[in-house]
């Protein structure tokens, strides 16, 4: 997937533009934090389940190395073959060699995020291997040549009048329709003839379970169960955090993981395999490949600060409740991750030179860490990420911040020259003001002034008052 | 308990005394005697959230040798509260001795309704209002200091007042200090939208209890609402003065 994180700006005020993104937008926070508060309900003890499955999180990715070898081992026990790729390049290659070493001109995948991280269906076009996205919303933006809108409804952006046309055009759809269930069915119908056909199926994972290396995929669709039975070969593509000790520990994330996702108790199908099909099975892949990608995880694995961040399990509950995330939508986060979680996971996995807007534009207002079910606290991470761009850009140049905030430091420790600066300041300041409030000011502040004004900075500050005045008026009561 | 010293935010000092000046009066009225420290600057938490650690260090050992011997100190804000009382042993955790005082002294810091309500047990600011009034939950005061029942409590014993809900009241207004001016193409959007749940409330006030939120919204009403008013919960309980103070 094409990294654009260094255009946040430009992609969010073009996005904004976008009226039907913003009207569904809109409507979204506050829809899914009843529905999640609702279904969070239904657990005896909401903030306890919350509190579990945090910590589930916070031993696994503490163990992770050992509970991936033991994955491994359970899962070669049951017939899988395991690769592990460094980064991108080499999972996407490994893939490539598989549906080579078969032959294979086209493949359906269900959806992955990893995948998208890793340009996957980019590198097998270039292949002359066709990848089908077989997630509806997936299909569409596919189809549409744009990248998953948002982690749950990866085209609920796209006008169902534009699905029409698309469909039309490229799933051989016969006549128009809007009706949302006539499209569903010619998707399907597509979509099924490209299963009958598919021999190489690609899923992502959404937990592997160590201590019986089993893999365990979530959805709605029944898209991920149809590639990971039907065609003969299955490749499953997991970065290494997805792996958890055992099968309680990931029926708990389980049941955390559907409440916080689309606020439903179960998703509509869950699919456990260990293995490729036995020899008694009447369904699932002759072989099984499962490819983990670390691309950039041991090292955050290693940062004491970051290793928080692999305990993500993509449930989507921080970008669904995020304010910020609300009025831009997806895109603008510039990669495969977005919202507080993309906030999080960019900057760690590309560096933090490309991605500073990412970690700043957040007013720390706190929701997405408190409804992370991995316990992440997404506002300490972005404080992280700005506190080691200022010692980065210390060094190269002495931007008016750096200064500015130096003889801020100096004055906050010395009350006389803190009082002076201000009395030096606020006549400047004050120039700007008229009849009590400042309407416009060039500088650094002047997006303020946009659609607010400010009061003009006092001339009796509160100390000021409480010298003169205040302080003798009191030992009255 | 010794008396009650007052942690005034810059933002108070510089842009809203009267903020402050109504803190004095309300205390005074519940019979409590204030003391301000003169010596007080800012608490560092700009600086902090702008990366800047080594500056925020300084302003914390600043306020920690200021009030370091204080019993009880509130403030009306929530934002600085937490700073102090969450931040401040975090970001001095090198300085041993440093961190055991922030440690310490992160006991004795208050917001000022979870001051008044939790502390005090005083739900009644002795103030009179005739008029509907809702609030916005302002984030840190809310996620950081789990402070909501309480300025609520105070804003329904008023006299006078009817509590009105307003849709969203928990979602940020888009302040965010930095990323007001930084990005303000979002936050004009997100304040826009706090402004729209008020005038949607019905109600005649809208009651904050940050300065930052309340300089984001009450500037917003400045400009493109100005017959509708925002008031910091203090200003509110304290009722209006009798001297003009600016
Ligand atoms: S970071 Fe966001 S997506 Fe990841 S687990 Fe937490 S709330 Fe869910």
């Amino acid at each position: 997937m094409k990294i654009d994180t260094g255009n946040f700006v430009r992609n969010a005020k073009l996005e904004m533009q976008n009226q039907y993104a913003r009207t569904f937008l809109s409507l979204l926070p506050p829809y899914i934090a009843a529905r999640r508060v609702k279904v969070m309900g239904s657990f005896p003890d909401p903030a306890a389940a919350q509190e579990l499955s945090r910590a589930i999180r916070a031993e696994a990715v503490a163990r992770m190395p050992d509970l991936l070898e033991e994955f491994e081992k359970n899962a070669i026990a049951a017939g899988a073959r395991v690769l592990w790729a460094r980064n991108a390049a080499e999972a996407n290659e490994m893939i490539l060699s598989i549906a080579r070493e078969r032959n294979v001109t086209m493949v359906t995948k269900g959806k992955s995020m990893i995948s998208e991280e890793t340009g996957l269906n980019d590198a097998l076009a270039r292949e002359g291997i066709e990848p089908f996205e077989t997630d509806l919303g997936e299909f569409i933006a596919q189809q549409l040549g744009r990248p998953p809108f948002h982690i749950v409804g990866p085209a609920i952006n796209v006008p169902v009048e534009e699905v029409c046309d698309l469909f039309m055009k490229k799933a051989g759809m016969q006549e128009e329709t809007t009706d949302p269930v006539e499209l569903g069915y010619a998707a399907r119908l597509f979509l099924r003839d490209k299963f009958r056909r598919a021999r190489l199926g690609i899923t992502g994972v959404n937990m592997a379970v160590a201590d019986t290396g089993a893999i365990i995929n979530v959805e709605n669709e029944g898209n991920i169960r149809f590639n990971k039975s039907s065609p003969r070969t299955q490749v499953s593509v997991m970065s290494p955090e997805k792996v958890v000790p055992t099968t309680t520990d990931a029926l708990h994330l389980l049941r955390v993981l559907c409440r916080n996702c689309t606020g439903q108790s179960i998703s509509a199908y869950v699919s456990i395999d260990r293995g490729p099909r036995e020899p008694a099975e009447i369904d699932g892949p002759e072989e099984l490949f499962i490819i983990i990608v670390d691309n950039g995880r041991s090292r955050l694995y290693h940062d004491p600060k970051l290793r928080e961040a692999l305990r993500c399990i993509r449930c989507g509950a921080c970008l669904n409740l995020c304010p910020v995330y609300a009025k831009i939508g997806g895109y603008p986060y510039g990669w495969a991750y977005s919202g507080p979680m993309g906030q999080v996971l960019n900057p760690a996995l590309l560096g933090l030179e490309e991605t500073g807007d990412l970690f700043k534009a957040c007013t720390l207002c706190g929701t997405c860490r408190e409804v992370c079910p991995a316990g992440i606290d997404h506002p300490a991470i972005f404080l992280h990420y700005r506190a080691l761009e200022v010692k980065r850009k210390r060094r190269s140049s002495g931007r008016w911040e750096a200064i500015l905030f130096g003889v801020w430091g100096t004055a906050a420790a010395h009350s006389a020259v803190w009082r002076f600066l201000y009395r030096l300041a606020r006549p400047v300041l004050a120039v700007f003001g008229k009849k009590g409030k400042i309407e416009a000011m060039p500088g650094p502040f002047a997006g303020w002034f946009g659609a607010r004004d400010l009061p003009v900075p006092a001339r009796r500050t509160f100390r000021d008052q409480w010298r003169e005045s205040l302080s003798k008026q009191g030992g009255a009561s | 308990m010794g008396p009650v010293s007052l942690f005034i935010p810059c933002t108070v000092d510089f842009m809203m005394p009267r903020v402050g000046v109504a803190t004095v009066r309300l205390l005074r009225r519940l019979g409590i005697e204030p003391r301000y420290h003169e010596q007080q600057t800012c608490c560092g938490q700009p600086a902090m959230n702008a990366g800047y650690l080594d500056r925020a260090r300084k302003a914390a050992k600043h306020f920690i040798d200021v009030f370091g011997d204080d019993d009880v100190i509130v403030s009306p804000s929530g934002s600085c509260t937490a700073m102090v009382k969450y931040h401040y042993p975090e970001l001095l955790g090198g300085e041993p001795s440093w961190r055991r005082r922030a440690e310490d002294l992160s006991e004795r810091v208050f917001e000022l309704s979870q001051y008044l309500v939790d502390v005090l047990g005083i739900e009644d600011g002795g103030g009179v209002f005739d008029g509907t009034v809702t609030y916005h939950e302002s984030c840190q005061i809310l996620r950081r200091l789990g402070v909501s029942r309480q300025p609520k409590a105070l804003i329904e014993q008023t006299r006078g007042t009817t509590f009105v809900p307003m849709e969203q009241a928990d979602t940020c207004c888009g302040f965010g200090g930095e990323f007001s001016y930084r990005y303000a193409f979002i936050s004009e959007e997100m304040v826009r939208d706090k402004i729209g749940h008020y005038l949607d409330s019905g109600a005649d006030l809208l009651v904050v209890s940050e300065p930052g939120c309340l300089l984001n919204i009450a500037g917003y009403l400045s400009r493109n609402n100005p017959e509708k008013r925002a008031l910091h919960l203090v200003e509110f309980l304290a009722g209006p003065e009798t001297d003009e103070n600016t």
